[in-house]
């Protein structure tokens, strides 16, 4: 239940953050050149991205052996969740600017401003694809190493979409770029549940065996945060003259 | 093509921020395999993520080191 749980939400929250940053695009090129051509991009998107997580999902779940599995998926989730920890940290230390969905849908409405609509748009029609393909690819990577290792593929899935749900029709209903979620902070915690997933995973993958089982995923949660505090601590320090 | 490339450098960039880091990350995983597969005592893996935390927290410092001096 625990492990189902974590599987859930971590595909949940991962997939929350990149259906946001996708729908910002996809809401300032409909709202700009119309909604035709960029809504069949996203549909086109969502294809391509079922297709990656069904193929590489059962390939992965059928074909890789338990221990194997556990270490690669388990070592490429350390290095994607040190990843999004990284920045985590920056941006909350004042390093690097947080992301700002206003900013960016702003810059995308610009980029697209001067560009005349054909009868196909095929910009509209590309930048939609390439927006929801590229923010999907995350989200098709945690689905497949949190559901695929776990075995609950499906569970993992079954977040993925509801978020990816959930975004879509605010973003229908308020029709504007969803600037309150706290994009950053969900990152953060993000960050923290995959790679404490993927230390779990990895360590079993090189044989070894962890006190209390998936409790133990909580424990490591808590250092990586903890380090996590401490670097922005470090970061904010003023530096000596 | 240029959808086909983007996609190349956004898989590589999933796992790939700074290269050093990733290095560094990648060698305490393989000092982890070394130990965690010979030795099996219960709790020497947090080891492993105590390392992983700790190099997080310098990363972060000399990136924004490196950031504040531009």
């Amino acid at each position: 239940m625990y492990a189902q749980l974590l599987t859930f939400g971590a595909a949940f929250l991962g997939s929350a953050v990149e259906s946001v940053e996708a729908l910002t695009i996809v809401l300032a090129v409909g709202l700009t050149r119309g909604w035709r051509a960029p809504l069949y991009g996203t549909l086109a998107a969502l294809v391509l991205l079922g297709v990656l997580v069904t193929v590489f999902g059962q390939l992965i779940v059928t074909r890789v052996p338990e221990l194997t599995l556990k270490l690669i998926i388990g070592t490429l989730l350390v290095l994607f969740g040190l990843r999004w920890l990284h920045k985590a940290v920056l941006r909350s230390a004042g390093v690097v600017a947080m992301h700002d969905e206003e900013r960016a849908y702003a810059q995308t409405v610009t980029s697209l401003q001067g560009d005349t609509t054909g009868r196909r748009d095929w910009i509209g029609f590309t930048l939609a694809l390439k927006g929801v393909f590229l923010e999907g690819l995350e989200v098709v990577f945690i689905v497949i190493a949190v559901g695929g290792t776990s075995g609950g593929l499906h569970i993992a899935v079954a977040g993925g979409l509801l978020a990816m749900i959930m975004v879509a029709a605010a973003g229908y209903i308020v029709k504007r770029p969803l600037a309150r979620v706290p994009e950053n902070t969900l990152k953060y915690a993000v960050g923290v549940i995959l790679t404490s997933i993927g230390t779990f995973w990895a360590a079993e993958g090189m044989g070894a065996a962890w006190p209390l089982d998936f409790v133990s995923i909580g424990v490591l949660a808590a250092l990586y945060f903890v380090a996590s505090r401490a670097a922005i601590m470090v970061i904010r320090r003023p530096v000596a003259a | 093509m240029s959808v086909l490339r983007a996609a190349v450098d956004e898989v590589v960039g999933l796992f790939v921020g700074d290269w050093i880091q990733t290095f560094v990350s990648v060698g305490i995983l393989g000092l982890g395999w070394l130990a965690l597969s010979r030795l099996h005592i219960l709790g020497l893996a947090f080891v492993l993520c105590i390392a992983l935390a700790v190099q997080l927290v310098l990363a972060t410092a000399a990136e924004a080191r490196r950031t504040r001096k531009i």
